[in-house]
């Protein structure tokens, strides 16, 4: 039986926006397929774990305080999430774990607070609370191979910019910054965005890819995924894309 | 130029009445522009004014306040209808002011949106501001917790009049700390009742001390984040009680307060914090022991909050829930219930209920005991079946009606026990729906 091995990191903290419900279906979709998986959490006064046992890990979205608490903390684990990532671990991070991972976070003062520098790209926080992007959002992505829209919910003050490689073209909505044509940040073992719902709960695909990424890590013949009935998925995909892209 | 203000909202009161329309909340918008977002600001109102805030409870609680003065022959204004934003409440006035907009009254009760209070209170002076608790709910709305707890802790760090704040809620608790030359700070807390658990249940807020950032220790938790806390660094969580509720009894339902032993007619332990709330008020204002007995122990809900209907001979519990807390709260009261059971579900996003319905993920359904059928309805249908399946409930067990008819006369078409859970928006067209069947096929309204 294959095994998917997940460290969610301040589960406790960030869980902002139902963002702990895309364990939830990472953990369903393994079990209806007789996949193991395991899910640990990793909080502030919990004792340090070894990130090189996890297949993937997973940071979500939280409110400003909870994430200044947190962003300290986050930033022991530097040379271990690199190394986790250069290993192939997938990293699966969501709103302030986006963030957190770019190279800093300037706040509304001018002050920058240093990220961990995984990648590229940096944050502003606006200066106004009309650039706050808030609202049902749309994207387009291939990163499964083909096309596939994903819809979620964006919420987020912060403008993320120098994405080199985003997660995909905006279709409705706002992405990266206020009017973005692209959001989030991809590489074949990492997708960072803004989108909340959670992310997974209309996107049985991104879910699909996640795990079969994780299952076929580091194999040598790969293993195919069951399909499942995601048809109440489906329909509910049906209903917010009929809404959202009817011009 | 304030007497042109006021007329003109009159004037705009009157037509609006004349035309048989609602008159809740128009005229203050008007106001709102005319007077550069400063629309209760003309008013001189002479009288006490209790505000009572909090995310859930505040109508109930505003309800039962004005009670305890309307029983003392007491002549009271008070938002009735839940329009509880400043434009609300400056409609609210227009109506009950002269032509210099003095209001005569002996006391003003106003339900107070929680965003709202530091916008009305900076111009109209206010005696007693009660908050019941701060739970997520709408945070496309209100934006983040903190972001709205700093808003009123800000105006809370001026305020010298009463505050009576919820003790077991570190989120509404230090606002007490917010004025330290305030000595008008009132906490009003609760005994563990018989489902009090040592460890969370529920998605939360407020895990840290506010002051200094340790994380909250907790004797026990009553729901959500609401409990016995305090922070071992800083101390934060030690005061002086002005009232408790003890030998909380859900099954009777009983609990005693300042030696009072009161019996209310709902069963749950929000009411219970929710009367606490209203005792402290009526201690604080010296209203008549007999006057608070009575308004405890006969407030009791119609308006779909722990309605009870019987869609023929099925008997069908209906509860609004506009946040994670709410509905937690009815899947707890459902699954403390004996026998199988089937659940409605109506979930709405339209602008009032918030565009998000991600909230609908913190709801623990993994609960569910004895739950035979599940019915989903609403403008988001989808997304609560998607999510409850999720939980592991078995997705064959799920109907999905988008149709309110429709899924009343699904959830009617079995024989048991029947729960319903609809979100803001959501509850009074699913009354309206449950009536429609009942109107059809049988059965009452209770």
């Amino acid at each position: 039986m294959s095994t998917v091995k997940i460290l969610h990191m301040y589960a406790d903290m960030l869980d902002l926006y139902g963002d702990s419900g895309n364990m939830e279906i990472l953990s369903y979709r393994c079990r209806m397929r007789g996949i193991d998986c395991i899910i640990d959490k990793y909080s502030i006064d919990s004792e340090k774990p070894d990130l090189s046992q996890y297949d993937l890990i997973y940071i979500g979205g939280g409110a400003d305080l909870e994430q200044q608490h947190i962003s300290e903390d986050l930033l022991t684990f530097r040379d271990q999430l690199k190394a986790a990532h250069e290993a192939g671990t997938f990293l699966f991070l969501i709103c302030g774990g986006y963030q957190l991972m770019g190279k800093f976070y300037r706040d509304a003062d001018g002050n920058d607070i240093p990220g961990l520098g995984l990648f590229d790209y940096y944050t502003v926080a606006p200066n106004s609370r009309r650039k706050r992007c808030i609202g049902n959002i749309v994207i387009r992505t291939e990163i499964t191979g083909k096309q596939v829209e994903v819809v979620g919910f964006e919420n987020h003050g912060g403008q993320t910019h120098d994405v080199r490689t985003p997660l995909g073209s905006v279709l409705c909505g706002n992405g990266n910054c206020k009017n973005s044509p692209s959001e989030g940040y991809f590489e074949k073992n990492v997708i960072a965005t803004y989108l909340h719902g959670p992310m997974l709960a209309k996107n049985p695909e991104i879910s699909d890819y996640i795990i079969s990424y994780c299952i076929n890590r580091g194999q040598s013949d790969r293993v195919g995924l069951k399909p499942l009935d995601d048809s109440l998925e489906l329909a509910c995909r049906e209903v917010m894309l009929g809404r959202l892209l009817k011009k | 130029m304030k007497r042109i203000q006021i007329l003109i909202g009159k004037i705009i009161v009157k037509l609006l009445h004349l035309f048989r329309r609602n008159a809740g909340n128009l005229p203050g918008i008007v106001l709102w522009h005319i007077t550069r977002h400063r629309c209760c600001s003309m008013f001189r109102v002479d009288c006490p004014i209790i505000a009572v805030t909090g995310t859930n409870g505040k109508t109930s609680v505003t309800n039962c306040i004005t009670q305890l003065f309307e029983r003392s022959g007491k002549n009271i204004i008070i938002n009735r209808e839940g329009n509880n934003l400043d434009t609300g409440i400056c409609s609210l006035l227009l109506r009950h002011c002269d032509m210099k907009g003095r209001v005569k009254a002996d006391y003003l009760i106003l339900e107070t949106d929680e965003s709202h209070v530091p916008v009305v209170y900076s111009q109209l002076k206010l005696d007693t501001l009660v908050v019941l608790n701060f739970f997520r709910d709408q945070l496309d709305r209100n934006g983040e917790m903190e972001t709205l707890i700093q808003k009123i802790n800000g105006f809370c760090k001026t305020f010298e009049g009463n505050l009576i704040l919820n003790g077991d809620d570190p989120n509404t608790a230090r606002l007490g700390r917010a004025n330290p030359k305030n000595k008008n700070v009132r906490c009003f807390r609760a005994d563990p009742y018989a489902f009090a658990t040592d460890k969370i249940f529920e998605a939360s807020e407020g895990r840290f001390c506010p002051f200094c950032g340790e994380a909250l220790k907790y004797d026990y938790y009553q729901y959500s984040h609401i409990g016995k806390f305090r922070c071992r660094k800083c101390g934060f969580g030690d005061y002086e009680p002005y009232i408790t509720a003890s030998d909380i009894d859900l099954e009777k339902p009983q609990f005693t307060a300042d030696g009072h032993t009161y019996s209310p007619k709902l069963k749950s332990i929000y009411n219970v914090y929710n009367m606490t709330a209203v005792a402290a008020t009526a201690k604080l204002y010296g209203i008549e022991q007999s006057v608070t007995d009575s308004v405890i122990s006969n407030y009791t809900v119609n308006n779909g909050r722990m309605e009870n209907f019987m869609l023929g001979d099925r008997k069908t519990t209906l509860n609004l829930a506009k946040n994670p807390v709410g509905a937690n709260m009815t899947l707890r009261v459902m699954n403390e219930m004996k026998g199988e059971k089937e659940l409605l579900f109506v979930l709405n996003d339209n602008i009032a209920d918030g565009l998000d319905v991600s909230w609908i993920w913190d709801i623990n359904f993994s609960v569910f005991e004895r739950v035979t059928r599940v019915v989903t309805s609403g403008t988001r249908a989808h997304d609560i079946a998607v999510r409850i399946k999720c939980s592991g409930y078995d997705a064959a067990k799920i109907v999905v009606r988008p149709d309110l008819d429709k899924a009343v006369a699904e959830l009617a078409s079995t024989e048991g026990r029947k729960f319903v859970i609809a979100n803001y928006t959501a509850v009074q067209p699913t009354r309206a729906a449950l009536k429609r069947y009942i109107a059809k096929h049988g059965g009452k309204v209770r």
